[in-house]
């Protein structure tokens, strides 16, 4: 077999990934069948051990701190607290430098994938984003070696990214626009004809495939129109690969098994050695790009994790959580009576979606390997600041 | 003290001199030196331009000529009536920076360090001065002298006829604020949370004051107080002299929205989506209102309206903040409206111009 991996509708692997983990998709009735994925990853490219699920598969930290967040304003000072915290507890070390330096060395290139989508209301906190800038600089990679990235410049520029971090480290944004394929590797693909779309390929982004060395995930703590929740994977598969909105009609979406199957591709798979979901704010309904402060709460809490299958399954319940307590329908509804067209009445009426969702993309994750969705098995613990 | 009463717009119409451009967008008003000209609304496009790729800053018209700078690092000259290109200039790097003009000069800055002069009637490079980061504000122009600062942390001092160096001032973070260039005085605000106000023959640092996060805003400076908003959510008037705190109001997120000041009337929006209308004096709310989700572009004051680039473009009343029009163009919210001669001039984020009338 050559470095081309194909996965059909009809073979073991996305039927298994459709039949077996999220059962609701055949509930929708006229749901359109998976088509053929092709993924193509980097010619040659040597797994790395610290690849997903990394060094400490099914762990999962959480800190919690309620004053770390106040009136929208993050504290630095906590927020440095919880992440040495997080840290030292996820590797069993004694200082955060040296749980760093199991991810990080002095000679690496190292991107720290934010999540801006949703800037101003809910995006990676730019003081987060210091607190791992300093972190990887304690270990001896010099600024000029940093990068924070996404795919939309001009999500980062309503952030603020570019005037809030540290001098030295490159703020890359990959594409200017939405139609925008320069910062693009055409080796590194995945190929599907989802919705007889005229573009059928998504590219790896060229930062990802030649630049950096390490990853450092940051994603937000949010739900998801159509992918249920956007947690760890989906910020590396759909902010990673381009031309990812296709795979939206409403009301279906392919997000499952998309998101986890772009994690696979190497080297993707390989850099991404660390997950810290910034969960100070947590978007319950509306995501990702609600700026309506109802459906955000500000929890207070940090999830650092190897595993981004046990990050985002953490996640899903806490998103799950909260709706039902906010008399929500939950995630894995798929009742064609709560879909609407009209993006107005989504943003403000938590009953009503686009699409609908799947929230199974994070179990057909798990079983490409990428790391544990069985909450039983999930090391999860909780800790105070 | 500076005198600042010559750089606020005037029902008189435009400045003439183009030699001093000491503010973003030129005047307090940002008006990019058109005066303050009634705006009606528009009713008709009368031409659309596609520049090729985003433009996140603000086009400059002067003399006929639409100048806009797109974010692939090209800068079209664009006349005005017909909306045909009179030349462009390909920058290399990316470009993020609101031009200025001085005498023949057109001045802007580009991601690749570089500050570039150009010749404005013909597009030719007169002259590049280097710095170490990227530079997304806007260069102003202050007796012979072009300031800028840059994501290299220092704040520059260049001479406007040859580039030269003059001097370069090192702050504590990121520059991404224009620079108010008074007579004596610079006032900037920097990554590190501090606004600054440099000696402007020297570079030294004569005051700062601190703020809660970095700054994106860019200064107005309205008799004795320098107005600019912060990160922290606050926006602040500041003594020009000494840096004291006069008043502050809080908004409900960021301000990266770089205010405008005409008369006792300040302007400025936030990321909560409000645009604000304060005293200046005072600091007193007299208005507020939702123009969109998140506004981070600076509003321009016009003649008894206030138009501001948020998803949308909107003129509000600046007695009342009531939307008196809007219109469903240009959603570039980096962009700023130019508003001359009955004609509006707005620029997108998808890289389209459009001139309506």
């Amino acid at each position: 077999m050559d470095r081309r991996t194909f996965v059909k509708a009809g073979c073991i692997g996305s039927a298994s990934l459709l039949m077996g983990l999220d059962p609701m998709l055949r509930a929708d009735g006229d749901a359109p069948a998976t088509p053929p994925i092709e993924l193509r990853g980097l010619p040659d490219y040597k797994p790395s051990p610290l690849g997903m699920p990394g060094l400490f598969p099914g762990r999962v930290i959480e800190v919690r701190d309620p004053n770390s967040i106040v009136r929208n304003r993050v504290s630095q000072s906590i927020v440095r607290q919880m992440l040495e915290h997080a840290m030292r507890e996820l590797t069993g070390e004694e200082s955060a430098q040296a749980a760093w330096a199991e991810f990080v060395q002095p000679n690496d290139i190292v991107g720290i994938k934010i999540n801006p989508s949703g800037a101003p209301a809910c995006c990676s906190s730019p003081e987060i984003v210091r607190e791992i800038i300093a972190s990887v600089q304690s270990v001896g990679v010099p600024a000029r070696n940093i990068l924070v990235y996404d795919r939309y410049s001009y999500e980062m520029d309503i952030g603020s990214y570019q005037a809030l971090l540290p001098p030295g480290v490159r703020i890359v944004g990959i594409q200017d626009a939405f139609v925008d394929s320069a910062g693009y590797d055409t080796n590194v693909y995945c190929t599907a004809n989802f919705f007889g779309e005229w573009e059928t390929r998504s590219y790896m982004a060229s930062i990802v495939a030649q630049v950096v060395t390490k990853i450092i995930n940051l994603p937000t703590m949010k739900d998801h129109s159509a992918s249920g929740v956007t947690g760890a994977l989906k910020n590396l598969a759909y902010g990673t690969f381009n031309n990812v909105a296709r795979t939206h009609r409403a009301p279906h979406s392919f997000t499952n098994p998309l998101i986890g199957l772009m994690c696979t591709v190497e080297p993707l798979r390989s850099k991404a050695v660390l997950h810290i979901m910034d969960g100070l704010r947590q978007v319950w309904h509306g995501g990702p790009l609600t700026q309506v402060q109802d459906f955000i709460d500000q929890t207070g809490l940090l999830l650092v994790a190897t595993d981004p299958v046990a990050l985002d399954t953490v996640e899903l319940e806490a998103i799950e959580k909260k709706r039902r307590e906010r008399g929500a329908p939950s995630l894995w509804q798929h009742d064609p009576s709560s879909i609407t067209a009209d993006n107005n009445v989504f943003f403000h009426d938590a009953a009503k979606n686009l699409f609908f969702r799947q929230p199974g993309h994070v179990a057909a994750a798990g079983k490409l390997g990428l790391g544990v969705a069985d909450l039983k098995q999930i090391d999860h613990r909780a800790l105070s600041a | 003290m500076p005198s600042q009463p010559e750089l606020m717009t005037t029902d008189t119409g435009k400045p003439k001199a183009l030699a001093d451009w000491p503010t973003l967008l030129k005047d307090n008003a940002r008006t990019g030196g058109q005066g303050q000209h009634p705006a009606r609304s528009p009713e008709r496009a009368v031409w659309q331009y596609r520049a090729g790729s985003s433009v996140r800053s603000a086009p400059i018209l002067e003399d006929g000529v639409l100048y806009v700078a797109s974010v692939k690092g090209v800068l079209h000259a664009i006349d005005a009536a017909t909306g045909t290109s009179k030349w462009r200039f390909q920058a290399a790097g990316q470009v993020h920076s609101t031009p200025s003009l001085s005498e023949n000069q057109i001045l802007f800055g580009c991601d690749n360090g570089n500050v570039y002069a150009l010749d404005r009637h013909a597009g030719s490079k007169l002259w590049e001065a280097r710095t170490e980061g990227e530079v997304w504000a806007s260069p102003v122009v202050r007796r012979g002298v072009v300031f800028f600062g840059s994501a290299d942390t220092r704040v520059h001092a260049v001479d406007a006829a040859s580039g030269r160096t003059l001097w370069a001032q090192e702050l504590g973070g990121r520059i991404y604020s224009t620079i108010y260039a008074a007579d004596q005085q610079l006032y900037l605000g920097c990554g590190d949370g501090k606004v600054y106000s440099l000696d402007s023959s020297s570079g030294k640092t004569l005051w700062s004051t601190p703020t809660g996060n970095g700054i994106d805003s860019s200064p107005a400076v309205a008799g004795d107080l320098v107005l600019i908003g912060s990160e922290d959510f606050w926006f602040y008037a500041m003594n020009t002299t000494t840096g004291e705190v006069r008043w502050k109001y809080e908004t409900g997120l960021g301000i990266s929205s770089s205010p405008a000041v005409s008369g006792d009337l300040t302007v400025v929006g936030s990321k909560d989506g409000l645009l604000y209308g304060l005293e200046t004096q005072t600091g007193r709310l007299r208005w507020k209102t939702t123009v969109g989700e998140v506004v981070t572009a600076p509003p321009v004051i016009g003649n008894g309206v206030v138009c501001i680039q948020a998803g949308g473009t909107f003129a509000l009343d600046t007695a009342t903040g009531n939307v008196v029009w809007s219109a469903a163009l240009a959603g570039a919210v980096q962009s700023v409206p130019v508003l001359a001669e009955g004609t509006a001039y707005l620029a997108s984020l998808s890289g389209e111009v459009y001139a309506l009338r």
